[in-house]
């Protein structure tokens, strides 16, 4: 009779590790295969004006006016490359920062360049964009 | 004897049977759920690194979405341009034209998308808008 309660109690003993470890390495697992490291977001502020209102005319002298097409950006009549648009961009920025820029985009043009283009802004500390449509 | 041998025996391996069990079925109502959030179609943004990045969230703060083929969606639930002005003039009436929006758009949609919903904006007298990117890509 005490031999049997030894073994009952020595296989009670066991199972109850064993179970333990399992639980922990559950867990573990469980832990590392629902760990996702999280997207840093970022919002490009910009203003955008009433549709029917007109951008502001040209010939206020410090304004910037970048045009984007379904293949690329204009600047001042001639079709530029994204770092040709930073390089102008940056020039004026560095007159004053508080240059408002004019964006307008066409239809067609994908959402990617006018992220692409209100970024190089945000690099060059411009803060002052208007999106039109055109 | 050997009956209660027998009996410790099949006890221990049912306990192991009965683990296995719960682990299976705790696996596939994990990968169940990761499934449905992925297979929807997901918006994937452009990259922004010089942007700032998000810091505070605004419980106010609406986030409207704009997948690559052009449809309009708030938290999953899709929406014509006339729902979204609703919504948005709703909001307006509520807390005021400072109200920031979000639009949170797939960088190959197009513009003429987007450009419907800032018109949206511009119809409920909102003309700040906020364009969600990409700062850091994790993984």
């Amino acid at each position: 009779m005490a031999r049997k309660r030894k073994r009952n109690e020595a296989v009670a003993g066991e199972l109850n590790l064993t179970a333990m470890i399992d639980v922990a390495f559950q867990l573990l697992s469980f832990f590392i295969i629902t760990i996702k490291p999280v997207d840093v977001l970022t919002n490009l502020d910009v203003f955008r004006p009433a549709p029917d209102s007109r951008p502001p005319p040209a010939e206020i002298k410090e304004l910037a006016t970048v045009l984007i097409h379904k293949d690329g950006f204009v600047l001042q009549g001639r079709k530029v490359s994204l770092d040709e648009v930073e390089r102008q961009l940056g020039k004026i920025s560095a007159i004053s920062k508080d240059v408002p820029v004019v964006i307008k985009c066409t239809n067609d043009s994908r959402h990617d360049s006018l992220v692409k283009l209100l970024d190089r802004c945000a690099k060059l500390r411009l803060t002052k964009l208007s999106v039109f449509s055109m | 004897m050997r009956q209660q041998k027998a009996e410790e025996y099949m006890s221990g391996n049912l306990t192991a049977m009965i683990d296995v069990v719960f682990q299976l079925i705790i696996f596939f109502v994990c990968t169940i759920k990761m499934q449905d959030d992925a297979s929807e179609q997901a918006i994937k943004l452009a990259m922004a690194p010089n942007g700032m990045p998000v810091v505070v969230k605004d419980s106010r703060e609406i986030i409207i979405s704009v997948t690559e083929d052009g449809r309009i969606s708030i938290a999953r639930t899709p929406l014509s341009v006339k729902d979204l002005s609703g919504i948005l003039r709703k909001a307006v009436s509520m807390t005021g034209t400072d109200i920031p929006v979000v639009i949170k758009a797939d960088s190959k949609s197009q513009h003429g998308d987007v450009r419907k919903v800032m018109d949206a904006c511009a119809g409920a007298n909102i003309w700040k808008i906020k364009i969600s990117a990409l700062k850091e890509k994790a993984g």
